[in-house]
């Protein structure tokens, strides 16, 4: 690290211990649960893995050894093994106790330190004997050992068997029916459970029978095995899962792998090893090599037609020269259409899959690129009516599936035309705005750059590069022109040069024909080439106006004007010349090398009479390259071979993280408070005329003050502020309990569990004065003060009435663990300039910041300059929240705690330099960031390893799906349908792998409106698992296990009767017990209809109407497992798992939280259950990123200032990315070096990264029609669109979903009764609610079915869909007329009169 | 050496305008030169007819100075050339001869007691081949033609052998329309009056229990729900209700929430009773009758016997009076890549030889077309992609059918009308194209009684729902006649709401099995199966799709190209088989 990185990271660390020393004052002080702050600090992997296994001095080995460069992380397992046995490491007594450690260790070690296993996934390890009297050591696997993954199980057993050695402990001499019943329990737990590799029997008994450590465990299974059962030795008749992951997946898998530290190793001998690899009982194909089991997707994507692209390339690279005889297509990626699949209403295509007029491919990495980013012109951000903004997400056609937009204004615009018939190239955002109401066509949508990256990432051939000026200066630099030189020659513009000059340097260097003036000749058939061609020969030179005679440039300045016709106008259009259309002419200024591409002499005079066969076939006549190529005096390159498809995704992300309703205290008050959960309505609320206000029922935490044992249900002792502990008291047998170490109060008479909750009352009323008195406020300080209903914690420990209070006056609002967020859109960049974060040099030169990348002084603020790796630049919106949090943070550290207050913002650039936390979904680890300026885009910029510090999420593994494919329907893990599918993903910044599907998977979903559907799942993913899940239990006995943040759909009942019961989408997290969960109960195995005729009648079964589940309890778990895995599924996102509906995961927005108030506010004691809690909290802190600790993806961005010429050679050979990626430096490449931190250059700057609109018209344009009619208008617009198939798309993919959906669901409905609520299957024969005799309706009414019929109609018949879409709609709304309609009062025809 | 079609006859007939009886056309058929004989016959034909009569035929054909027949191939049927597979010898025999009223006796592998076709014959007894199966049929063929007695009833035995093979057809093959009669109840085509108001789902499950309880009533002494509730508790009650809930209880046993238009009353089957096996084959919505005793509190019923609506064992149904035969068939799917047009022109021909001579009706259970936007991307496995167009080929298809045959329509799911139940026929505009024979359309379902015997048609949706709820034993998909006895039981076509079928509410529940059919005839499942339910015939009829990638991505092999035949006179079936 260079002492200037390590200065920053010291400064970090020393304005973290100074927020932290004023956090402490604070926490000892006020009415937290605890006295200390409750986030810890890691600062590398040595400290997570001693603060995961709590051994003191394993953190400081653990550094000595990392610093080792020749010692592995397993070695290092092995050499801690060693201390442990010899005492020097850990405080153990037993000789059990040391094996324990130093296994403990090795798994936290080889898990750095991220993952419960070492914990969890080891339950002891204990000394028993064998039938010869001897000693040996039994370790006690559990299921969480899966999340260690293979290795480090094999390795466990490896160290203790090591540790057994130096402790003198003896092998194991298992029994036979012990090897047996290994063998029986291994096949069983693989029928039931699975295991990634299941040893045949007799290798699983040839294993038992040779390991010096018996394995053991407890059960996890509910099977238990038939044959060896009430073994003396093994407790269970269940499956041992952490035993069989062991053993399966650990010593059988990785055998060779553990072999290789056997061999080293003198004390210990495994020489079956060898037998087991050489396969005398299975056939070791060496899948025990491929460890990385999610890593490289070695496969490559289909679409490599190099092959033949290669002669091609050859040609066209030499010229015109070769020889006719080689006729073959120009280099072309096949064009990709998945990325418009599930298109739906609002969302606009920007380009058809590979379609002329769409994103031209450019090479090249902006300072705002990382990992699936798409660099866009503002310009064009403007004139595809703002649909796109910084941060937007789009799906893309290649090289990923989806990329956030930048904006990049060093590329190429859009050209368009205007309705005078102008063609112009956009390349300023003002005048896309001043002319965007007169753009008729948008005609090209302008460069689309992408880094080379991007490409190593997703495995992508190199697709050909357009012929831009990088290249060029390849080129000029090959033929022996000292670019460098040009390039400071006061008046030369490499980028825009005079024609004169361009033509010059194509003489002198004979180098291609400069970008500038090459035009899209390849997008030109060769029949319009001629009649281009023949016009311009006929047409004639006029002087441009002011032009000075004489010089060398002017002369080639000049302006050419053909007759205006058809051919030769679209000619003019396709090839993007800028020109003016008069009613006669056209006229296009600038024009000599347009004239000369033409085969034509200065003076309009042809040089040619006949094309080639070769150029006149070549693409069958679509492409005039070649012709082109014949008849210029030059060579010209192909401008944009490669046009990328796109289309909207979701929208960016700027805004607070509210719980609905929002909470401004964590402080319970039930249902006094209304459905606003107002505290001062709680204050004054009776039940009756004899209760005195504000007392009400609440269940609360039963605690007692350590120090002078006052009862009380605070977090302090109202007497002497003290912390209280929890007071456990037996229910059955009244009782005090004392827990044990575990946390857990038994019962010591009835051995049931004792718990420290109490239903008492609570004096809301006092307790709420009281707050306010002694943070001197008064009511009208704040519009509301909003508490929850009940506490969710294990514990119920209430907030203090006071921060919310004082978050209230400050309009924050609190999440569940007592921070408050703002979540952002991320987006990385690499460099920054302090004009566009809105901040002084001065100031960023107070945050050291001392020169600019060139290594210049920093002193004006058009410098760019290097962005460190943990500084961050917030949104407007982000700032302004965080202004306020720092106001209520000062507010409580004054009010409260009555200290002095810590940050005293005047003006959001009082900001600068403070620091925040920054977390990712579905993690429990935050990462410290520095503000460092704003920016007015809607998004988070801040370094790609800042991003990818952070990791995330979904659905447990072992959760149960229902799915329909080619053989069936199916009832299995998800797991199972995710991992059978991951053929060839993509992975993305966190680890996640997607594998997009073709719709052959069908799931039971639920839309809004709580309709049953099914729809086909687009992709499958798998995740890497957070630290913690959440446990969902219903009544009827479901159980869910999820990421904490995944959506769960809650049943909305919807306060009056009128309005039908719908569905709302909220995080896990924020479940509590009793909520409605909607379900989904058909029978499906049997659902499987030999019916009708090729399919099930719509592939849609379904149950009716909204059946729910309530929730009775919501559990946060330790996750015993690596990955989650998640789905995502067309159009409704939701999904019946385990038999309940949820949503799937979802986005990529972190979270902020001011440094601060996590520190002061957050409190694991405030989190759902305090025996789990652990999840989307910011459980420990990383104070300063390692780059080599966080995930690989970051590591495949480039970081050079420019591409080789190889590189663009290379694309037209659309080879591998690894082919030239020798190259080209990744971030990789500086790994472990002192460059790690800095040195990320890019080859394209911009100048404002926050240009282009602010927000995507997605969000500014009002309902779903409006969006939709906006979609169409651009689709007409955009030449590279096709407004029918946009228009085809939304009616198939969201109007006719919708509308037959609701015409299914109207005719199987529920009824509701509008007085009670009570739902009824089918209507009453009596007419009324059975519970209360109220007045019942139905749930689905006539409008909701015909909400989209009309618009659907009108909007099929406009953009001329197709007669088979036009109708199925004509037949629904027949469908639909003969269920709403009385056929007897429509028939007054002609006939009735006849 | 392939017989030229009849069908080709008439549908090259048709697209010149003309229409011919059907003794034309098998003349036109037999004659060696067919286009020769057809223009002669056309020339033959007075101006102004658009008929072509037998009597032009013959006339036009004599004067021509050959025309070479061939006794060996006029005599046989084009279903006997082609290969038999192995179900052809249940296909051919028909069901009805047991008259036990046993549900079982619809097996459809038991080879059933054969009647008409060769009741009598040895070949059939002794061998059982298929080939002799296949002889059989043909020899029958002939000889039914031959032995054509108008009187058709009690003539079972007797049209075997007889008979030259030599036909005389103009003696014996008029079709007298005078004799026929055809009706269609329960169409509510044109009074579709519900408009989707929660008061249209009421009136029509009111309808629902008013009617089925009317059916139950002699059985079981009703007491209301609110009755009930009110009663002390103890002693004998009965009680006739809709079902709303079935549950079973933490003991096994099974409570069962019956309604009726007061309330609803709790009702326990005890597990170990031996009715307890009945709860099983319970659907929601559907109108069971109770009797047992009250608890003592009066607050729930103990039930010993539990009623169905059922049709009644001694159900007697009625026959035609004349020998006269209709093909029941469904689930045609023209339009899609699937359809097997040959098979069905082999079906067409088939239907202008002396041997279906007696055929007059042809009933189509749904799914003429295979429409569009059924599932998603179905356009992509369409032959005709325009909905009308699929009509306008349906319609084509139909006229091969011989002219004088009455057809009646029912819409399925797969056709262009709403798919809630019930279904109004087709619209005009689908009338308008559909043409052809002028066929009735009627709803889905219908009653329709021809000469005599009424045919409930319904396209079978809800048996797909049947089959999923209940026992393996009970309803399968291998013998859909069973899934349509509990049809019957519950008298009623689709029971359960809120699943897979569909209801659109209307004033009275046309879905409701009013009056017990002699004959109930459905389609959508693809299987061919039928037998007798208390003396009613159940038929599902195939399909003349063959299998698609979906069934045989799930493993359903449909039965293609199958005409069950009904003799009207004597209820009896024949299966005849067309690839």
């Amino acid at each position: 690290m260079r002492p200037d990185d390590e200065r920053y990271f010291e400064r970090l660390e020393a304005d973290l211990e100074d927020a932290l020393a004023v956090a402490r004052t604070a926490r000892e002080r006020g009415g937290d649960p605890t006295e200390s702050v409750e986030i810890p600090i890691a600062r590398d992997m040595a400290d997570r893995v001693e603060n995961i296994l709590g051994i003191e001095g394993v953190a400081a080995r653990v550094r000595e050894m990392e610093a080792d460069p020749d010692l592995s992380r397993e070695e290092a397992a092995l050499e801690l093994a060693a201390d442990f046995a010899e005492g020097t490491v850990g405080d153990y007594e037993t000789r059990a106790g040391k094996v324990e450690g130093a296994v403990r260790t090795a798994v936290a070690l080889l898990t750095e330190g991220v993952v419960a296993a070492p914990i969890e996934g080891i339950d002891r390890v204990e000394i028993l004997e064998n039938d010869d009297g001897t000693e040996f050591i039994n370790i006690y696997y559990a299921g969480p050992i899966r999340s260690a993954g293979g290795t480090a199980q094999a390795l466990s057993v490896l160290v203790a068997d090591y540790t057994r050695t130096l402790v003198g402990i003896e092998k194991y001499h298992p029994r036979s029916e012990e090897v047996e019943r290994y063998a029986e329990e291994l096949s069983l737990y693989d029928d039931e459970t699975g295991l990634q590799y299941a040893p045949k029997d007799a290798e699983a008994k040839f294993i038992a029978e040779h390991l010096p450590i018996m394995l053991d465990g407890e059960p996890t299974g509910d099977e238990e095995v038939s044959g060896f059962r009430d073994l003396e030795r093994v407790d269970t008749n269940n499956a041992r899962g952490g035993m069989c992951l062991v053993l399966g997946e650990g010593i059988a898998q990785k055998a060779p792998k553990i072999q290789r530290y056997t061999s080293q190793l003198e004390e210990i001998d495994w020489p079956w090893l060898q037998d087991l690899i050489d396969g005398t009982y299975k056939e070791s194909k060496g899948e025990g090599e491929s460890e990385e089991i999610e890593g490289e997707d070695g496969t490559h994507e289909g679409d490599d037609s190099d092959g033949e692209a290669d002669e091609s390339d050859g040609e066209t690279g030499e010229g015109t020269e070769t020889g006719p005889a080689d006729i073959e297509d120009p280099p072309r990626p096949d064009p990709e259409t998945k990325f418009l699949r599930d298109l739906i209403a609002g969302r606009p295509v920007f380009g058809h899959p590979s379609e002329e007029g769409g994103f031209r491919l450019r090479y090249g990495r902006a300072r705002n690129h990382g990992f699936a980013t798409a660099g866009v012109h503002p310009a064009t951000m403007h004139l595809v009516d703002d649909f796109l903004a910084a941060g937007t997400q789009i799906k893309t056609e290649r090289p990923g599936k989806a990329a956030g937009v930048i904006p990049v204004d060093t590329i190429e615009g859009p050209t368009v035309k205007l309705a005078n018939g102008d063609v112009r190239r956009i390349d300023d955002p003002e005048e896309a705005l001043a002319v965007r109401n007169g753009v008729e066509a948008i005609l090209d949508a302008g460069e689309y750059l992408v880094n080379y990256g991007e490409f190593v990432e997703n495995n992508h051939p190199l697709a050909p590069a357009s012929y831009t000026v990088e290249w060029w200066r390849e080129d000029m630099a090959a033929a022996g022109a000292d670019v460098q030189a040009l390039e400071d020659a006061p008046r030369v513009d490499l980028e825009h040069p005079s024609a004169g000059r361009a033509l010059a340097w194509v003489e002198e260097y004979d180098v291609p024909l400069h970008p500038a003036y090459t035009y899209l000749w390849h997008d030109l058939d060769i029949e319009r080439f001629r009649a281009l061609a023949e016009a311009a020969s006929g047409g004639e030179w006029v002087e441009a106006d002011g032009a000075a005679v004489g010089t060398p440039e002017t002369t080639e300045a000049r302006t050419l004007v053909v007759p205006n016709t058809d051919p030769v106008r679209e000619a003019l259009e396709v090839l993007l010349v800028e020109h003016t259309q008069g009613e006669e002419t056209l006229t296009v200024p600038d024009a000599v090398p347009l004239v000369r591409s033409l085969g034509l002499t200065d003076d309009l005079e042809p040089t040619w009479r006949t094309l080639s066969a070769a150029a006149r076939e070549w693409d069958d006549g679509g492409n005039a390259h070649r012709a082109v190529n014949e008849v210029a005096p030059f060579e010209v390159r192909e401008r944009a071979p490669t046009r990328i498809g796109s289309r909207m995704g979701r929208p960016e992300k700027s805004e607070k993280r509210d719980l609905s309703p929002a909470v401004h205290t964590l402080f319970p008050i039930g249902e006094a408070g209304g459905a606003q959960r107002n505290v001062a309505d709680a204050a004054s609320h009776t039940d009756s005329m004899r209760d005195t206000p504000g007392e009400l029922e609440a269940q609360v935490g039963r605690r007692r003050c350590r120090s002078c044992e006052t009862s009380t249900f605070r977090a302090r002792c109202p007497e002497c502020n003290d912390v209280t502990e929890p007071h456990y008291v037996c229910h059955s047998c009244d009782i005090d309990v004392e827990p044990d170490e575990a946390g857990r109060a038994i019962c010591p008479r009835c051995e049931s569990e004792a718990d420290a909750v109490q239903r008492t009352t609570i004096d809301v009323h006092g307790e709420y004065r009281s707050a306010l008195e002694n943070v001197g406020e008064r009511e009208n300080a704040f519009d509301v003060l909003k508490g929850v209903k009940g506490l969710s914690s294990e514990h119920k420990v209430p907030e203090p009435i006071e921060k919310g209070i004082l978050r209230a006056k400050n309009g924050v609002s609190s999440f569940k663990d007592g921070t408050v967020r703002y979540d952002m859109t991320d987006l990385p960049v690499t460099s920054v300039r302090a004009a566009e974060l809105d901040v002084s040099v001065g100031q960023l030169k107070s945050l050291g910041y001392g020169t600019d990348i060139h290594g210049e002084p920093l002193t004006h603020e058009d410098q760019l300059v290097e962005l460190r790796v943990q500084d961050i630049v917030l949104s407007d919106g982000a700032a302004e929240h965080m202004m306020r949090t720092a106001d209520f943070v000062d507010d409580l550290l004054e009010q409260y705690y009555g200290l002095e207050p810590f940050y005293e913002l005047e003006t959001r650039e009082d900001l600068v330099g403070e620091l925040v936390f920054g977390m990712a979904p579905h993690t429990s680890a935050a990462v410290v960031g520095r503000v460092i300026g704003f920016t007015s885009a809607a998004v988070g910029y801040a370094h790609p390893y800042f991003h990818a510090a952070k990791r995330r999420n979904c659905f447990h593994p072992e959760t149960k799906l229902w799915y329909q494919d080619d053989d069936g329907w199916h009832y299995e893990e998800i797991e199972t349908l995710v991992e059978s599918r991951l053929e060839n993903p993509e992975k993305d910044d966190f680890g996640t792998l997607v594998q997009e599907l073709d719709g052959d998977v069908y799931v039971p979903s639920v839309t809004e409106e709580g309709r049953d559907v099914i729809r086909p799942v687009t992709a499958v993913s798998k995740h890497v698992a957070p630290e913690h899940m959440l446990q969902i239990g219903t009544e009827s006995g479901r159980t869910l296990r999820v990421t904490p943040d995944h959506t769960m759909l809650r049943l909305d009942e919807g306060g009056d009767g009128d309005s039908p019961a719908s569905i709302e989408r909220i995080p896990a997290s924020e479940l509590e017990v009793g909520d409605p969960l909607p379900v989904h109960t058909q029978r499906w195995e049997t659902a499987t209809s030999p019916g009708s005729t090729g399919r099930v009648p719509e592939p849609v079964r379904t149950d009716g109407g909204n059946e729910f589940d309530t929730i009775t309890s919501v559990k946060y778990n330790k996750s015993d497992i690596e990955n989650t895995y998640c789905l995502t599924v067309k159009y409704t996102n939701t999904v019946s798992a385990n038999g309940i509906y949820t949503g799937q995961c979802d986005g990529d927005e972190d979270c902020v939280m001011l440094l601060m108030d996590g520190l002061i506010n957050f409190s694991k004691t405030f989190l759902p259950d305090q025996r789990g809690g652990r999840m989307d909290a910011p459980l420990v802190m990383s104070s300063r990123i390692d780059p080599a600790e966080i995930d690989d993806e970051a590591h495949n961005m480039d970081i050079v200032s420019s591409y080789p010429r190889e590189f663009y050679e290379a694309t037209r050979e659309m080879a591998d990315p690894d082919a030239v990626e020798e190259l080209i430096q990744l971030g990789e490449d500086t790994l472990g070096t002192d460059e790690e931190y800095r040195g990320f250059d890019h080859t394209h700057d911009t100048e404002d990264i926050a240009a282009g609109p602010d927000l995507s018209a997605y969000k500014t344009l009002g309902d779903m029609m409006e969006k939709m009619n906006a979609q169409l208008e651009l689709a007409r617009k955009l030449r590279a669109v096709d407004e029918t198939d946009v228009a085809e798309r939304v009616i198939e993919y969201h109007f006719l979903p919708d509308i037959i959906g609701n015409l299914r669901a109207f005719s199987r409905q529920e009824t509701r009764c509008l007085d009670c609520g009570e739902k009824f299957r089918r209507v009453p024969l009596t007419g009324e609610c059975r519970a209360c005799g109220g007045r019942v309706n139905l749930t689905v009414h006539e409008g909701s079915v015909k909400k989209y019929i009309d618009t659907a109609i009108r909007v099929a018949e406009e953009y001329g869909c197709r007669e088979y879409t036009r109708q199925r709609l004509e037949i629904l709304d027949r469908s639909v007329e003969s269920i709403f309609e009385d056929d007897t009062n429509k028939q007054s025809g002609i006939a009735d009169f006849m | 050496m392939p017989l030229e079609k009849p069908a080709h006859i008439a549908r090259e007939l048709a697209s010149h305008g003309y229409t011919a009886d059907r003794e034309a056309i098998t003349l036109l058929a037999r004659a060696g030169d067919t286009a020769g004989s057809l223009a002669l016959a056309v020339e033959a034909t007075p101006d102004g007819a658009l008929k072509l009569t037998k009597e032009d035929v013959r006339e036009a054909l004599e004067t021509r100075p050959e025309g070479r027949r061939d006794p060996i191939s006029e005599a046989e049927p084009p279903s006997a050339d082609t290969e038999t597979p192995p179900r052809e010898e249940s296909a051919t025999t028909a069901a009805g001869g047991d008259r036990g009223g046993k549900p079982d006796e619809g097996d459809g592998q038991d080879p059933l007691v054969s009647t008409g076709t060769g009741g009598d014959r040895t070949e059939d007894g002794n061998g059982g081949s298929p080939l002799e199966t296949e002889g059989s049929s043909g020899i029958t063929a002939g000889s039914e033609t031959g032995s054509e007695a108008p009187n058709g009833i009690g003539q079972t035995a007797e049209t075997a052998g007889a008979g030259t093979g030599v036909t005389d057809e103009e003696a014996t093959r008029t079709a007298d329309p005078s004799l026929r009669s055809l009706e269609v109840e329960n169409d509510m085509t044109g009074y579709s009056t519900g408009t989707g108001e929660y008061g249209d789902f009421v009136s029509t499950f009111r309808d629902r229990y008013e009617r089925l309880a009317g059916t139950l009533r002699g059985r079981v002494n009703h007491r209301n729900a609110t009755a009930l509730e009110a009663s002390p508790g103890g002693g004998d009650a009965g009680m006739v209700g809709m079902i709303s809930d079935i549950r079973s209880t933490a003991s096994g046993h099974w409570l069962v929430e019956l309604e009726d238009t007061t309330g609803t009353f709790p009702c326990l089957v005890m597990k170990d009773k031996e009715i307890a096996g009945l709860v099983e084959e319970l659907l929601y919505d559907e109108v069971i009758g109770v009797e047992g005793t009250l608890s003592d509190d009066g607050g729930i019923l103990f039930v010993d016997d539990l009623y169905f609506p059922d049709v009644p064992r001694t159900y007697e149904p009625s026959t035609a009076d004349r020998h006269v035969q209709a093909a029941l068939i469904s689930d045609i799917h023209v339009g899609s890549q699937e359809f097997v047009a040959d098979a069905w022109s082999e079906f067409a021909s088939w239907l202008h030889t002396p041997e279906a001579a007696d055929i007059e009706y042809l009933l189509i259970a749904g799914d003429m077309v295979e429409g569009v936007g059924v599932y998603p991307d179905q356009d992509e496995e369409l032959d005709v992609v325009d909905i009308f167009e699929q009509y306008r080929t349906f319609s084509e298809h139909l006229k091969e059918v011989p002219g004088d045959i009455e057809i009646v329509m029912i819409p399925g799911n797969h056709d262009a009308v709403r798919l809630a139940e019930p279904q109004p026929g087709f619209d005009e505009e689908l009338r308008g194209i559909m043409t052809a024979h002028d066929a009735r359309i009627a709803s889905n379902p219908a009653l329709v009684t021809v000469e005599g015997v009424s045919v409930l048609m319904y396209h079978g949706v809800s048996l797909d729902e049947v089959i999923a709820e209940l026992p393996e034993e009970k309803a399968n998909y291998d013998e859909p006649h069973r899934a349509m006895y509990q049809l019957l039981k519950k008298r009623h076509v689709a029971p359960q709401f809120g699943d897979h079928t569909r209801l659109a509410p209307e004033a009275k529940d046309y879905l409701v099995i009013g009056e017990v059919p002699d004959v109930f005839h459905t389609g959508h499942v693809h299987k061919l199966g039928w037998g007798k339910y208390r003396n009613v015939l159940s038929v599902n009829s195939g399909c003349w799709q063959a299998q698609t990638a979906f069934q045989k991505s799930v493993n359903i092999d449909p039965d293609v190209g199958y005409a069950p035949i009904l003799d009207l006179d004597t209820l009896e079936m024949t299966v005849r088989k067309f690839t």
